[in-house]
């Protein structure tokens, strides 16, 4: 054996390692960008949220050092702020159904439609998300009062026979959460049945199927995972919304999001609206790591 | 009494916007017939096709199905099965449940669906792959069972849409020998859309020719290669070459109105004519000499095809190409003499 051929063979193998290291990191090196924002942007406040949550809490100050769980305990004994997180839950899981059934239909229906209608579906679709939530509230504002558009739609079709006012309801802040959820509802559906093959629903009527066994058997399954997607994702934007329910809904409405608000600004009590905003992103994140895991199952034949 | 057809078309129309997609067809597949519609893309023969299924909706005419009016019947009341171009399986069911699909949806009875599973997943020799999904199965695989499931609720007629068209040539060319087949055991009526004219040329009992939404002819294979009825079919079915010349008292021309040494022993009298002729039938060479018809030319190129040299040659406007067995030693640029007989040109004004 001659040593330049040794010499030769340690070169080559300290390449390769090099490589393979680089290999490794580099998917490492093109995520950092990413990965350095969504720490800074998101990560390091949630982590100070979190931290600010088990502070303790005493009058005139905003919070003081120190360590406890006693936030987290009034959260569960108090019946006023459990009512607060049932009640945001029930009217998130009522507005998410909602819109789920409602944006089903609609992204069927663009779905189904030639190209030239499709644009003006997904224009339509587009709209509520060009205009602020608050504009949109105005809106309802003029909607749902006495005097409101609603109030003489329905007494001129003689459904009602006096004005009516449904403004500052459940049902009004039900109806919002519904309308703001609704867009990205629609999207998302739409792009589960962009990926369809239409053909499908040729070859199972073609086998004998009527329309509705059609639905049963080949839309509704292959659709499965994407309504899961929508509705967490209803879910999730209709749990965190506060402005709409604060507006639309009656005074005793009190959804998460209005007593963090209150307990944040007016109570001045920090780590009792962190303990709430730790709740409520915690309850975010076990609804989208189960859907995840409910997608993966669900997709499996795609494979 | 004689048995209805299995399918009839009487005068369908169908137009998309200003678009005449199929232009009053008219065809009758009888009993057992495997009928083939061949033609360019946009033709009309998958409209045609989807026509039937039941896909789309008639303007006028009629559509009936052994002897039955279907043509106002959605295509779940419609006695017919599709083999979609894609397939088109359930990719959520297995291949047991896309083939009893159709059948479930026929309220049979539990055994006898297994029963009928089992007899065309023989015919279609994938037995032992019921439970497996479409995405675990080849492309090839994937048409047998779209073919089983059609099969399956045993159709009136069965209507291929391209089946082959997206798989690689040797599993083109294995299905369609096996599709043969079926049909030789089976005896299922069929139509069967293609632009492949290998396909059609093969498989079927008779072809439908399709140009521009209309039918140009409907004939034996042989029949639409060796007497095809339009100069568009002459020039779809198989590979020619044309002669476009000007036949003159005492010479003859080419379109720029040069003229070219062509000397015709039979051939048409005077006027502007195309004359086409397949690049088999040329003889280049001392053969040549020998032809009723002959045209001296240049060597443009050459070709190897593997089983035969392609000359490509020029004289004046005029490009022609004929093949050559073996070599027949000419170079580019040379001139030859090329000849054909007249029993194997076509002319056409």
């Amino acid at each position: 054996m001659t040593s330049p051929a040794l010499v030769e063979a340690a070169r080559v193998e300290a390449a390769t390692s090099r490589i393979r290291l680089m290999e490794r990191l580099a998917p490492w090196a093109l995520m950092a960008p990413a990965l350095m924002i969504a720490l800074l942007i998101f990560g390091l406040p949630t982590l100070y949220m979190a931290r600010m949550s088990f502070n303790e809490y005493e009058y005139p100050l905003h919070y003081v050092p120190g360590f406890t769980f006693e936030h987290y305990g009034r959260l569960l004994s108090d019946p006023h702020f459990f009512a607060a997180i049932l009640r945001t839950i029930r009217l998130s899981l009522m507005a998410a159904a909602c819109t789920l059934v409602i944006g089903y239909c609609f992204a069927l229906l663009a779905w189904l439609q030639p190209a030239r209608w499709r644009l003006m579906f997904l224009a339509l679709a587009a709209c509520p998300l060009l205009i602020s939530e608050i504009s949109i509230i105005f809106g309802w504002w003029m909607f749902f009062p006495r005097n409101g558009l609603l109030s003489y739609a329905l007494v001129s079709s003689g459904l009602v026979t006096d004005k009516i006012s449904l403004m500052y309801t459940e049902f009004a802040a039900f109806v919002g959460l519904v309308y703001l959820t609704l867009p990205f509802c629609f999207f998302i559906l739409l792009s589960v049945f962009d990926g369809i093959d239409r053909r499908l629903i040729d070859a199972s009527s073609d086998l004998g199927a009527k329309p509705l066994s059609t639905f049963r058997e080949v839309l509704l399954p292959l659709t499965m995972p994407g309504l899961a997607v929508a509705f967490s994702q209803s879910f999730i934007w209709a749990m965190g919304t506060y402005a709409t329910p604060s507006a639309l809904g009656p005074d005793t409405l009190w959804t998460m999001g209005f007593l963090i608000q209150e307990q944040m600004l007016s109570r001045r009590n920090w780590p009792m609206a962190t303990a709430f905003a730790m709740v409520l992103v915690i309850a975010v994140a076990t609804v989208m790591v189960f859907t995840r895991s409910v997608m993966a199952k669900r997709t499996s034949f795609h494979a | 009494m004689a048995a209805n057809p299995a399918l009839e078309l009487d005068r369908i129309c169908r137009r998309y916007g200003p678009v005449v997609a199929v232009d009053n067809v008219s065809l009758a597949v009888s009993q057992g017939e495997f009928l083939t519609l061949l033609g360019p893309s946009g033709s009309g023969k998958t409209s045609t096709l989807r026509l039937v299924g039941g896909f789309e909706k008639l303007d006028r005419g009629q559509v009936r199905v052994d002897g039955v009016r279907v043509d106002h019947l959605p295509p779940y009341q419609r006695d017919t099965a599709t083999i979609f171009q894609s397939g088109a399986l359930f990719p959520h069911k297995s291949v047991a449940e896309n083939i009893a699909y159709g059948l479930r949806m026929r309220a049979m009875s539990r055994a006898d669906i297994g029963e009928r599973l089992r007899q065309v997943l023989d015919v279609v020799r994938l037995a032992g792959y019921e439970d497996r999904y479409p995405s675990q199965l080849s492309g090839g695989q994937k048409q047998r069972v779209a073919l089983a499931r059609s099969l399956a609720v045993r159709p009136a007629i069965l209507l291929f849409d391209e089946p082959l068209s997206a798989l690689d040539l040797s599993l083109r060319l294995q299905l369609r020998g096996e599709i043969k087949r079926l049909h030789d055991e089976l005896g299922f009526s069929a139509i069967y859309v293609t632009h492949d004219q290998g396909e059609a040329m093969a498989m079927s009992d008779r072809v439908a020719v399709m140009n521009k939404g209309r039918v140009e002819q409907v004939d034996s294979p042989e029949a639409i290669y060796y007497q095809p009825a339009s100069e568009f079919i002459y020039t779809f079915i198989g590979e020619s070459c044309c002669l476009p010349v000007r036949i003159e008292a005492t010479a003859v021309r080419d379109e720029t109105g040069a003229a070219v040494a062509l000397e015709l022993g039979h051939g048409p009298g005077e006027g502007a004519w195309r004359l086409y002729v397949r690049p088999a039938q040329f003889k280049v060479g001392t053969a040549a000499s020998q032809c009723e018809n002959r045209l001296k030319a240049r060597v443009a190129f050459i070709e190897f095809l593997g089983n035969v040299y392609r000359y490509h040659l020029t004289a004046g406007s005029i490009e022609l190409f004929c093949d050559h067995l073996g070599k027949a030693g000419l170079k580019v640029g040379d001139e030859a003499l090329v000849g054909w007989n007249k029993p194997d040109m076509t002319v056409f004004a």
